[in-house]
């Protein structure tokens, strides 16, 4: 079969015509061929692979024969009429079995049927059981016959398609979810489909099928834009008509509506006079879009969209809150005008990876406020490269930055002070496993802090150590170097709760052997200079003592006046001695008191007599009053503190004024007041009198001798007793010193 | 009432001899070390003894052992002249057996009171 032949039965096969039932069209197109012809046998032949099937049929009951015996098989290779005037006589058909037998065929003319194409697909032919010939207005009629026959193929053919075409329309019609409308711009009529109606809530028919109750259904804010664009298609500037805009539903609830629609008929004019389009129900991407506003709007993150031509495109209200800018301003300038100096060139490559469709992941910089003020922004950044666009969110990190950075400050500064701290310290966990150790704890022990970490505080002491006990006190422990060396520690243990919530124990240590070696040797050094200078004052001051009482003979008035100038200033360095020394015995913790149940009043009166013959000597009067209570004290000490007082009491005091010693039960103490009427002590110098060598007023050296020793060690001597020491004074008035030291039981 | 002055120091036993025997009436013999002290209590019989604490050589303390080791002279009370004036020396001294305990420097015009006090107490 030539391919010409194989492409004629597509042809053939796209008319869809085989085996069809009969069609009056064609059945009177043969009748008419028939009776133009006065042939007994009409038909309608369509010849495929095999066979001639007919269309239609005048004269002949078979529907179809073999293709091989055929007529038409040779008609249709002919462009023009084919015309056999009779079978018998010629060779090409004289032994045709539908010449030889039934139907018995001697004449046949046959017009073939062309497609518009140029496809022979059969033809319309005439058939009679005697030889014979056509006249020339027969020839004409049965060929004109035979372009009707495929002028009828062709609109059958039509027909099929657009049924097809249309089915398949309705299909996506129903399958698109979206509304057709069909608009008569001359009337006004507007034809709503199903979906287009329901849309709105409204069911077929219930809205007036007019444009105007159409368009009274738009939101009126919406209605100006939509028309503006409709418009603008009518008048043939716009290739299409497409509106988002709200409509009222049946229910009264706005729709979003996206319409789209074209002018499909024009006038002579050109004048539009019919539109069609679809509707869209698009609320549920408008919420969505609306909903990504709203989180545009109120985001505290900044969030634009910029271009690749490195502008803003658009921006979101924080940038305005952290640029301090307004958002048109910032648009208006390119960007990187924006980013602080230093960091433009790391910006714009970050912007090269941006275009070459790189996300950014993570990217710092700084912008400069309108106020001049630096903010340090960390991005995130997505390139769209199809739309030419960036969308990126950023956020303000200039505090954490800050903070950041003092506390990397911070980090530094504690890390220096521990690093480069004299004492060690070693921090532990909870349960004393040492988790940090400073350079000065490395030296002090000889282990480097790797060596150190993970094991016993307990380790490096030469005892062991309850962490809880010695919490927030100053200890001295012995410990132990790796050289196996033993040395005193001072130990301040304090605890901490760090970051993970954890307790943990800091110990700073303190090597003070070499303190308590010097310590020793000052002590011992005091100790030894004061008894060293006993023994020649034990001769001076005898010595004075006898010319001044005159037992080795009367001196002149003038030589007994300097003796006594002697004696008494070798008594005074005496007593500055003892005060040093007592002084020294208290500080080194030397000084053991004797505590006992004490009748106080003993004491007193052992003190007042004590100091009586100087008291006397000065004028000064000595009341005592005591109800026989008893302390519990060392008699020798109590009794240095009261005649202490008391001489300082004297000794301010003037000719012929009282002092009272006094005493009460306090509570659980018993409190001696020693009173006088002297000048009083300024209220600023009163706290200062019980530190050493202080005075109330240092120009008192030179006229009341004194060491400046007597009340701090009153105060150290009253504070071992468990008591306290104060005095009550106002300036011209007197004062009276205090202390208060336990009661042994009640009063006798 | 004889008193016996064991002291190194030449000056102080010179001031206390004065302050004993010309203040407190009493007739004082003197020696200069431990050994010289201890002969002359056996020699002299004194009512006491002031033995200095700190002397080189023999010092208070061996002096005070070797005195009592003596029959001839254990009986004879001893007042120590110290100048440590600590509470412990002090209360060390009490326990050799010492009947009292007087301090450098002391006041000339009243030794002799504070050691008949030591004495009859």
């Amino acid at each position: 079969m030539p391919i010409d032949e194989q492409e004629r039965l597509a042809a053939l096969a796209r008319y869809a015509i085989l085996d069809t039932t009969a069609e009056e069209a064609f059945d009177e197109l043969v009748q008419l061929a028939s009776t133009i012809c006065a042939a007994p046998i009409a038909l309608i032949s369509l010849v495929d692979d095999s066979r001639q099937w007919f269309k239609a049929r005048v004269g002949l009951d078979t529907p179809q024969t073999p293709r091989q015996i055929s007529f038409c098989t040779h008609a249709i290779r002919q462009r023009e009429l084919f015309v056999v005037h009779d079978a018998m006589a010629d060779p090409l058909f004289a032994d045709n079995p539908l010449v030889t037998d039934d139907p018995k065929i001697r004449f046949y003319a046959g017009a073939p049927l062309i497609t518009p194409d140029g496809f022979n697909l059969g033809t319309i032919c005439v058939i009679d059981r005697e030889p014979r010939v056509l006249g020339s207005a027969q020839r004409h009629a049965l060929t004109a016959l035979a372009r009707q026959v495929v002028v009828q193929l062709e609109l059958r053919r039509q027909i099929a398609e657009k049924a097809i075409a249309e089915e398949r329309l309705a299909r996506v019609v129903e399958g698109s979810n979206d509304g057709f409308w069909d608009w008569n711009l001359v009337t006004g009529n507007m034809q709503l489909s199903e979906r287009a109606m329901s849309m709105l809530g409204y069911a077929a028919g219930e809205l007036e099928p007019h444009a105007e109750a159409w368009q009274r259904l738009i939101h009126a804010e919406d209605r100006a834009a939509m028309m503006h664009v409709l418009n603008e298609h009518l008048a043939g500037r716009r290739e299409q008509y497409e509106s988002e805009h709200r409509r009222r539903s049946k229910a009264g609830e706005w729709v979003w509506i996206l319409e789209r629609g074209k002018v499909v008929a024009r006038d002579r004019d050109g004048r539009p006079t019919r539109m069609a389009g679809t509707h869209s129900d698009i609320s549920k991407r408008k919420r969505a879009e609306r909903e990504l506003d709203r989180f545009f709007d109120v985001s505290l993150d900044l969030l634009c969209i910029a271009g690749m031509d490195g502008r803003f495109r658009r921006l979101n209200p924080a940038f305005q809150d952290v640029l301090g800018y307004t958002v048109d301003e910032l648009c208006s300038v390119p960007f990187l005008d924006l980013v602080h100096p230093d960091d433009r060139a790391s910006t714009s490559a970050e912007m090269m990876k941006l275009r070459e469709g790189e996300t950014t992941r993570y990217f710092e910089n700084r912008y400069l406020r309108k106020d001049g003020a630096t903010r340090w922004i960390a991005w995130t950044a997505s390139p769209a490269t199809d739309e030419g666009l960036i969308y990126a969110a950023g956020r303000d990190v200039t505090r954490a930055k800050f903070a950041e950075h003092e506390l990397r400050r911070s980090e530094a500064r504690t890390r220096s002070i521990i690093d480069n701290a004299p004492g060690g310290l070693i921090t532990t966990d909870a349960r004393g496993l040492i988790e940090s150790v400073n350079p000065a704890a490395e030296r002090m022990f000889g282990y480097s802090a790797q060596e150190m970490a993970g094991g016993r505080l307990d380790v490096l002491l030469d005892t062991t150590l309850d962490l809880q006990a010695a919490l927030d006190r100053v200890t001295e422990l012995p410990v132990r170097r790796r050289s196996g060396e033993s040395f005193t520690c001072e130990l301040s243990l304090f605890e901490f709760y760090a970051a993970d919530d954890q307790r943990h124990f800091a110990a700073n240590l303190i090597d003070v052997s070499e303190r308590h070696v010097v310590e020793r040797m000052k002590r011992d050094f005091i100790s030894t200079v004061s008894h060293e200078l006993r023994t020649p004052l034990t001769s001076i001051r005898g010595s004075l003592g006898l010319l001044a009482s005159g037992v080795m003979g009367a001196l002149p008035e003038e030589v007994t006046r300097v003796i006594s100038v002697a004696e008494r200033n070798s008594v005074r360095l005496i007593s500055l001695i003892n005060d040093i020394l007592d002084f020294e015995r208290l500080d080194s913790g030397k000084m053991t008191m004797q505590l006992r149940p004490t009748p106080l009043l003993r004491v007193l009166e052992r003190s007042v007599e004590s100091i009586a013959a100087v008291a006397q000597q000065d004028g000064v009067h000595i009341e005592l009053h005591c109800n026989g209570a008893s302390v519990l004290g060392d008699e020798e000490r109590l009794m240095q503190v009261t005649v202490n007082l008391l001489s300082n009491a004297v000794k301010y005091s003037s000719r012929g004024d009282v002092v009272t010693v006094s005493a009460s039960l306090e509570g659980e103490s018993v409190e001696v007041r020693i009173a006088d009427h002297g000048r009083g002590i300024p209220a600023d110098q009163q706290k200062k009198l019980f530190r050493r060598f202080e005075r109330a007023d240092s120009s008192d050296a030179r006229t009341k001798p004194g060491t400046g020793l007597g009340l701090a060690i009153c105060k150290a001597i009253v504070e071992q007793h468990g008591g306290a020491i104060g005095v009550a004074s106002r300036e011209g008035m007197g004062s009276t010193f205090w202390f208060r030291v336990p009661a042994a039981g009640t009063p006798a | 009432m004889k008193v016996l002055v064991i002291d190194d120091e030449e000056d102080v036993r010179y001031v206390a001899r004065l302050s004993l025997g010309r203040v407190g009436g009493m007739t004082v013999v003197e020696a200069t070390n431990g050994n010289e002290g201890i002969a002359r209590a056996r020699d002299e019989h004194p009512d006491f003894i002031l033995l200095d604490m700190m002397m080189p050589g023999m010092d208070g303390a061996a002096t005070f052992r070797a005195l009592r080791a003596d029959d001839a002279t254990a009986h004879i009370p001893v007042v120590f002249l110290t100048a440590k004036a600590m509470a412990p020396e002090v209360q060390r001294l009490k326990e050799l057996g010492a009947r009292g305990v007087i301090l450098k420097p002391f006041d000339p015009m009243t030794l002799a009171d504070e050691i008949r006090a030591i004495l009859g107490g």
